[in-house]
């Protein structure tokens, strides 16, 4: 299974342009998603997707903001999958190259099963309090 | 909060317990059916132990176990891994959609 889900797309735009609409929180809420967003390294994030797409709240870390890389965590609601965006432009002679990254797919792929068990865990840890009980009755100790 | 789904109760229940994750693991990588006397030999258990963690695994549909002969043999099941491909192909489509919308943004703002 691939690690990497990668898009590419020439927009007939200056760089600097594309720049501003994919890092700036009130140009990305016009053709992204709602966003609350800052292109400094270690903000925490927050898009959030209209009521007829339920509300959705995505939500994750800059970790990197220079043009032209930008990078960020990418966490849906409270799942506790985390995986990256990443976008790069390039210059192509007055047309941008945009080149968009969504790794950490693999994760969950065959080859790693105990990862996939490993993000289960985290999963159990953040939200799933009512199982507590149930798995306590065992006679076998829980994960932790 | 809002009791989760009791299937996925059930994943919970079986992968909270580090030896069903274990016997998960070595199916998985068995990539074959397995008697349940090789699973039982292999962790040192009794038939009986490993009957017990593998009856919670079937019930979260981990595994599956098949009757053939006297034998019963089980097997991982893939199901929890073809949701990462649905995974992966509704991001393909997301993605699509949204750069799509990028470039009508761009092309609409000067």
């Amino acid at each position: 299974m691939k690690d990497v889900l990668t898009k590419e797309k020439v927009f007939n735009h200056g760089i600097d342009k594309v720049w501003r609409a994919i890092s700036r929180g009130e140009e990305i809420s016009k053709w992204f998603i709602q966003a609350d967003f800052k292109p400094e390294v270690g903000y925490e994030y927050t898009f959030t997707a209209t009521e007829e797409h339920g509300g959705t709240k995505i939500s994750g870390t800059v970790l990197e903001a220079t043009p032209y890389n930008l990078k960020y965590t990418w966490r849906v609601g409270d799942t506790p999958v985390e995986t990256i965006v990443s976008w790069h432009l390039e210059d192509e002679g007055g047309q941008t190259k945009l080149t968009l990254e969504h790794s950490g797919i693999s994760k969950f792929g065959e080859e790693t099963a105990i990862e996939m068990f490993e993000h289960f865990n985290q999963g159990w840890d953040a939200c799933f309090t009512t199982l507590k009980s149930y798995v306590n009755n065992e006679e076998t100790a829980p994960a932790h | 909060m809002k009791k989760p789904h009791p299937h996925i109760d059930r994943i919970f229940k079986a992968i909270a317990d580090p030896t069903r994750r274990s016997i998960f693991h070595a199916l998985v990588i068995a990539g074959s059916a397995m008697p349940i006397n090789e699973v039982a030999e292999r962790f040192e258990m009794s038939r009986q132990g490993v009957t017990k963690h593998i009856k919670i695994l079937e019930a979260a549909k981990l595994i599956q176990i098949h009757q053939r002969g006297r034998e019963r043999f089980c097997m991982a099941s893939a199901q929890p891994l073809k949701s990462i491909s649905q995974w992966l192909q509704f991001y393909e489509q997301f993605w699509d959609q949204s750069l799509d919308r990028l470039g009508q943004h761009l092309d609409g703002v000067d």
